[in-house]
């Protein structure tokens, strides 16, 4: 699993790839911690690469969208791959997190 | 029938999961393959996390395929615990309102054609199955 993070002012490019599972949900929170902390910021999270996650990874995702709520920006994840899609969509994550 | 026995467990997630993974019975078509996989992971971080109130404990998977349907269970002698028992998430709610947590049982339940739990002489069994092909 690996995060990369871009910005330019309040403009987030983000690039999740890999897995997040069970051996590294804490790393990956770590990783986006910038995410938490970037006041009202935009965020894009390119999810081309991100080949798997579990719910320990959704559990990260519903707490930075539920930080971005909070501080007015905005969360979109862009090009998932369509199997962690459907875990996004039987959970009803689609409904709360902007995928494009 | 493949069977595995682990005992301790604490920590050791990763590993079981990747010798349950390495069942002939698990699928390797990719799409489900991914689906077995979580379901494995999210069934087996729940035993090691909450099984045993203290302390280690064992637990015991199989794995058979028959007439093209996969059925995978999952033994330990841990605290009496239906995990099908807990109601499914709200997935209506908003974001702000909705809990962290809680959706490991609630994923297999939606990617597995059936799951089904029994307290059997001192054992919690879960057993999921899957259509294969």
């Amino acid at each position: 699993m690996f995060v990369k993070i871009d910005n330019e002012g309040d403009k987030y490019d983000v690039a999740v790839s890999g897995r997040i599972d069970t051996t590294n949900a804490d790393q990956f929170q770590k990783d986006i911690a910038p995410l938490m902390e970037c006041g009202k910021c935009d965020i894009v999270m390119d999810c081309t690469e991100l080949e798997y996650t579990s719910s320990q990874g959704l559990r990260m995702f519903l707490m930075l969208q539920k930080s971005v709520n909070q501080r007015g920006g905005t969360l979109e994840l862009r090009n998932m791959r369509p199997q962690v899609k459907e875990v996004f969509d039987i959970t009803g994550f689609s409904s709360i997190i902007r995928i494009v | 029938m493949f069977k595995l026995r682990f005992e301790p467990i604490a920590g050791k997630s990763a590993e079981i999961i990747e010798k349950v993974m390495s069942s002939e019975d698990i699928s390797s078509e990719p799409a489900l393959e991914f689906k077995l996989r979580l379901c494995i992971e999210e069934v087996v971080e729940n035993i090691v996390n909450y099984a045993y109130e203290r302390g280690n404990g064992f637990m015991e998977v199989g794995t058979s395929r028959e007439d093209g349907v996969l059925e995978i269970y999952f033994k330990d002698g841990g605290v009496e615990f239906n995990p099908l028992d807990a109601p499914d998430p709200d997935i209506t709610l908003s974001a702000d309102d909705r809990p962290i947590g809680g959706l490991g049982i609630f994923i297999c339940k939606k990617l597995m054609d059936e799951m089904s739990y029994s307290y059997e002489n001192g054992f919690n069994v879960l057993r999921m199955k899957k259509r294969v092909n």
